[in-house]
């Protein structure tokens, strides 16, 4: 149970590191095709904002969280997230059915981590090595807080001359297979209908939270 | 960390000067004083053991030796990890789930403590961090963390890890010592002695034995076969066992254990299982995937 929690709060962690890698990614990509080189440089221009104290203000923390999402959404593979979270159901769906999909499936992962934001607090971004081969890249990080390490590996992929996020593993649990059991278990009883309506029904419940 | 053995050892010598004053027994600050120097002896003693062995190490055909062999695991390691990756759309329909044959069973008991965390646990761990600052409750946590050290360092052995099993007793006896009764974690600290994290359940997982099926547990939460038995393994080589404490005793320190644990981490389990859309299904292979890391490790 201790260590279940243990890795909850580092997966919470990580994707609030991603995002804050992301924030600063488009301006960096055009120069640096080095993946790693891409991570670091990003990371340690967004720790710089998301320690500013101008943006920490209540008034600005929506303009903050939006900055976030934006950013995240580009620079997260979400198509290919939420392709590969639903396996052989993916193909046998409609066009629509999967744009409709991969919205929702992007709200679910923003809100996961998107409370984390707030309780940032100086952790430290360990760059350890990155592997390579051809259009994949997966760079192995470690997050240093104050009692605690984070391994994390993302997985990156290069399209077009820039490099997407499409998995992570937080102390060796990727993030796809985990929402891949866990939708596997709705669809297996309720259908693709089935889980529609239950992602649709939890973000009202959490927007409704907020 | 380093400041919290500073302040205790500082009060502790604080003790010894009140004791002097009161005029107490002889032989009381004797002790006291005793336990003083020999603490101090050992904080000592641990540096000078720390630049020995950087000493050692350096000698250059060790540290060929030792960086041949790291590169080799390395390569081995980044192997594996790309295999991963070559299964990542086969994984689709393959991919490991344990079996559950126990399903309704243990989704009763995740929805029992599902419920003790939200009523009782996470009320108590709110009310317990709101007394306790986080450095103490870090402290407090570390505390408990030492006690598992020597099962680990069995474990280690068992499976052939003989530096990390010495690693762990060294971690063990330096920070009972110079960590206060492991309230500071002394060897990471200051001499970057890392916990392998080791466990019974790790070391069977180790010998072949897969996790079987999954587990529920009330109170101990999500477990499989394997681990379970493994939690009667680590139980035995627990210093609590050898301290032959009532019943009561253990289910207190234990509770203690996971409310400082929880207040630590609050807010976590929430977010997860409510972006989750199973929470049980979700939490199984989570704990399934983390378990599977710790054993290749």
């Amino acid at each position: 149970m201790r260590k279940y929690f243990n890795y909850i709060w580092k997966l919470s962690v990580s994707l609030l590191l991603v995002m804050v890698f992301l924030i600063n990614s488009g301006k960096i990509s055009a120069t640096a095709n080095d993946a790693m080189t891409q991570l670091q440089k990003a990371v340690d221009a967004i720790l710089v904002i998301l320690q500013s104290e101008e943006l920490r203000t209540p008034e600005r923390k929506d303009e903050r969280k939006q900055l976030v999402l934006d950013v995240v959404n580009e620079m997260f593979d979400f198509r290919d997230m939420a392709r590969s979270s639903l396996g052989q159901n993916w193909n046998s769906l409609t066009q629509e059915e999967q744009n409709r999909f991969v919205g929702l499936f992007t709200s679910l992962v923003e809100q996961r981590y998107i409370g984390k934001i707030d309780s940032f607090d100086n952790q430290k971004v360990v760059y350890r090595k990155q592997l390579v081969k051809g259009d994949k890249a997966m760079i192995y990080t470690d997050i240093v807080d104050k009692d605690l390490e984070v391994p994390i590996i993302y997985k990156l992929q290069e399209i077009e001359g820039k490099w997407l996020i499409y998995d992570m593993k937080i102390e060796n649990v990727s993030l796809i297979v985990n929402y891949r059991k866990d939708f596997e278990s709705i669809i297996r009883k309720e259908q693709f209908a089935g889980l529609v309506d239950k992602i649709t029904q939890q973000l009202e419940k959490l927007e409704t939270q907020n | 960390m380093i400041y919290y053995s500073r302040c205790l050892k500082s009060r502790i010598f604080d003790r010894c000067n009140e004791k002097e004053q009161l005029n107490q027994s002889d032989l009381e600050h004797i002790l006291i004083l005793q336990v003083c120097v020999l603490s101090f002896l050992l904080f000592f003693g641990a540096h000078a053991w720390a630049d020995n062995l950087t000493l050692e190490v350096s000698a250059p055909s060790l540290v060929a030796a030792s960086e041949a062999s790291l590169l080799e695991i390395d390569a081995k390691a980044d192997e594996s990890a790309w295999q991963d990756e070559e299964n990542w759309d086969e994984e689709w329909d393959t991919g490991a789930t344990i079996a559950d044959p126990l399903e309704p069973l243990n989704r009763f008991f995740f929805h029992f403590n599902d419920k003790l965390y939200y009523w009782v646990l996470k009320p108590v761990a709110r009310g317990y961090s709101a007394i306790l600052a986080e450095e103490f409750r870090i402290s407090i946590g570390n505390f408990f963390d030492n006690l598992l050290s020597p099962g680990r360092a069995v474990n280690c052995l068992i499976q052939g890890e003989v530096k990390d099993s010495s690693v762990e007793l060294a971690r063990f006896v330096l920070n009972s010592t110079a960590g206060i009764f492991g309230f500071g974690d002394f060897a990471r600290d200051i001499l970057d002695l890392r916990s392998s994290e080791e466990d019974t359940g790790q070391t069977l997982g180790y010998y072949g034995l897969g996790g079987v099926f999954y587990i529920v547990w009330p109170f101990l939460g999500p477990s499989n076969f394997r681990d379970s038995l493994g939690k009667i393994g680590d139980a035995y080589m627990h210093p609590m066992i050898y301290f032959d404490a009532d019943w009561e005793v253990t289910v207190g320190l234990w509770t203690l254990d996971k409310v400082n644990y929880i207040s630590l981490t609050l807010g976590d389990y929430e977010l997860f299982t409510e972006t989750a859309l199973d929470p049980y299904a979700a939490v199984k292979d989570a704990y399934q995937q983390y378990r599977e890391g710790q054993i290749k490790n």
